[in-house]
């Protein structure tokens, strides 16, 4: 037996994470409950649940934008209070300023940062032709496709060095061909930076193809039901979605989630 | 006629365009209208000169009054007048917008109050400025101010408030500062909306500074058109009106202008 013990560091650590919508005059709502979950540096994660099942809130305490009820979220070890340059969050894609070109868009987490515009542009550029991009610097948001403001997204996102990519529902707003080349495209972004990512998503197969491993949360309040590895070998091609043993995966899933899926569903109707 | 219609196919559809020519041909074809049934409105219905006198001669008031230097004079009196006090109407708005939008508590308490003093008809406070602030310039800088203020105020609160709110949330990821995001999201986001305020505004301070010049004024358009009026010279009271057109006109094509300049994204 090999004695050497593989260290792998720690990117994320979640511990003991509530959280409790309070509301004047009506009844608080528990979104989560004893979330606790770690993520290895360099591990591609992603959250499936049902509509209602706090993913996106639990997203955005990680990132700091919402503090947790009670619980610890630590990003390499330091404890998160609050927005920091070591998390990037992808929101959808009308989160991109209108009045500003890609180029800008790209500089947008550096130039807040107070990085100097001759600076943040040359890196925004290699950002931009990284998420192919080139000859796009000067377009406006609203003169790209879905598929490009997304890659806009990704490519902000990644300009300012961050340890942990958050993606909330990325691809949720483009038709399915351009969700399955934008995947690709994630992918291979991924393996080129190496970062850590954690990405919110409904959709099951998206996950799977994507994911080290698929963490499935229960609804109302949010928590993890079960933990998933995909061992699925890399480098992954779209191919790999006809495989039996990704059908299996993504039917296992299913099944775990269905009857909250359903229930959600009905839920809307009435 | 089937050899024809193709030919109007293609007329309609130039003139439907977005070419510059056909804007400038449709206004042509539109003030064409406009002066044809003024002319035969003032042929064949009514007939009195007193009421209504044919273009022809509006526009030799025009001239008239242009050659004897009457209507720079009066254009001076107006423009300076609105030029003053306009800019300073407009800053005011903005301020008291933004002050709205950052305080909730200040809206609450102020809003209702800045509602009913916009619902108030300010026409009917005119001679009361006038009796506290004199005939001359600062009645009709107070008036058009008073009456720019309002447009600005709400367009100025509306479109800062108006944010998307993913917006703000990607600029706080990004750890920007309450400041930060004010400059970078919630201002440029509500600059479309307060030039689209002051175009409306525009229009509001001729009709503050005509008012103004009806009561108490000895030179300006305002001023001009009462005494036509009262001297039953129609012609020149018309071409007045014909002046102030033009300088409603102007204002509105340019702040149009402007706000396409500035949000582009909001034409498509």
């Amino acid at each position: 037996m090999n004695r050497t013990v593989k260290v792998m560091a720690e990117a994320l650590s979640i511990a003991g994470i509530n959280k409790v919508f309070e509301r004047a005059g009506k009844p608080s709502v528990e979104a989560l409950r004893d979330i606790n979950l770690s993520i290895r540096e360099g591990e591609f994660v992603s959250i499936v649940g049902a509509s209602g099942s706090g993913k996106s809130t639990l997203l955005r305490i990680i990132d700091g934008l919402l503090p947790a009820s009670s619980g610890v979220v630590k990003v390499s070890g330091h404890t998160v209070t609050r927005p920091g340059a070591d998390r990037a969050m992808v929101f959808q894609q009308d989160a991109l300023l209108p009045w500003k070109p890609v180029i800008d868009n790209v500089a947008y987490g550096l130039t807040i940062a107070g990085t100097p515009k001759r600076d943040a542009h040359a890196t925004a550029q290699r950002f931009i032709d990284m998420a192919g991009l080139k000859g796009f610097e000067q377009h406006y948001p609203h003169q790209l496709s879905g598929g490009m403001r997304q890659r806009v997204n990704v490519a902000r996102a990644l300009a300012v060095n961050p340890k942990i990519l958050l993606l909330d529902e990325p691809f949720a707003a483009l038709d399915a061909q351009t969700r399955e080349i934008m995947q690709t495209e994630l992918l291979n972004i991924w393996q080129k930076s190496g970062t850590t990512v954690l990405l919110i998503t409904h959709q099951i197969d998206e996950a799977v193809f994507l994911s080290d491993r698929v963490i499935v949360f229960s609804a109302r309040p949010g928590s993890v039901r079960e933990e998933i590895p995909i061992p699925l070998p890399r480098p992954r091609a779209l191919e790999v979605k006809r495989h039996e043993a990704f059908g299996a995966l993504v039917d296992r899933i299913w099944h775990l989630i269905e009857h909250e899926v359903r229930s959600a569903v009905a839920d809307n109707r009435a | 006629m089937t050899a024809a219609a193709p030919f109007w196919r293609s007329v309609y559809d130039f003139l439907e365009g977005r070419s510059r020519a056909a804007g400038i041909l449709r206004m042509l074809i539109s003030l064409a209208f406009v002066l044809a049934v003024w002319q035969v409105l003032a042929t064949y219905v009514v007939t009195n000169k007193l009421l209504l006198v044919p273009p022809a001669e509006v526009f030799r008031a025009l001239a008239k009054e242009s050659g004897n230097g009457a209507l720079w004079t009066n254009a001076l009196a107006t423009v300076s007048a609105v030029a003053a006090s306009f800019p300073v109407a407009v800053l005011i708005g903005v301020a008291i917008g933004l002050a709205l939008a950052s305080s909730r508590l200040l809206a609450l308490t102020a809003g209702p109050m800045l509602t009913a003093l916009n619902s108030v008809p300010l026409v009917a406070l005119a001679p009361l400025f006038i009796a506290w602030l004199g005939l001359g310039f600062a009645s009709k800088f107070v008036l058009v101010t008073i009456f720019t203020i309002f447009p600005v105020l709400v367009t100025t609160e509306t479109g800062l408030k108006a944010t998307d709110k993913i917006l703000i949330e990607a600029a706080r990821s990004f750890n920007a500062s309450r400041w930060q995001v004010f400059t970078t999201v919630t201002l440029p986001f509500a600059v479309p909306f307060i030039v689209s305020g002051i175009r409306v505004a525009w229009a509001r301070a001729l009709v503050a500074i005509i008012i103004a010049e009806f009561f108490g004024s000895f030179a300006g358009f305002g001023f001009a058109i009462l005494a036509a009026g009262q001297s039953f010279d129609t012609a020149t009271l018309l071409a007045y009106v014909i002046m102030l057109g033009a300088l409603g006109l102007m204002g509105s094509i340019f702040f149009e202008w402007l706000e396409r300049r500035l949000a582009p994204w909001r034409q498509e």
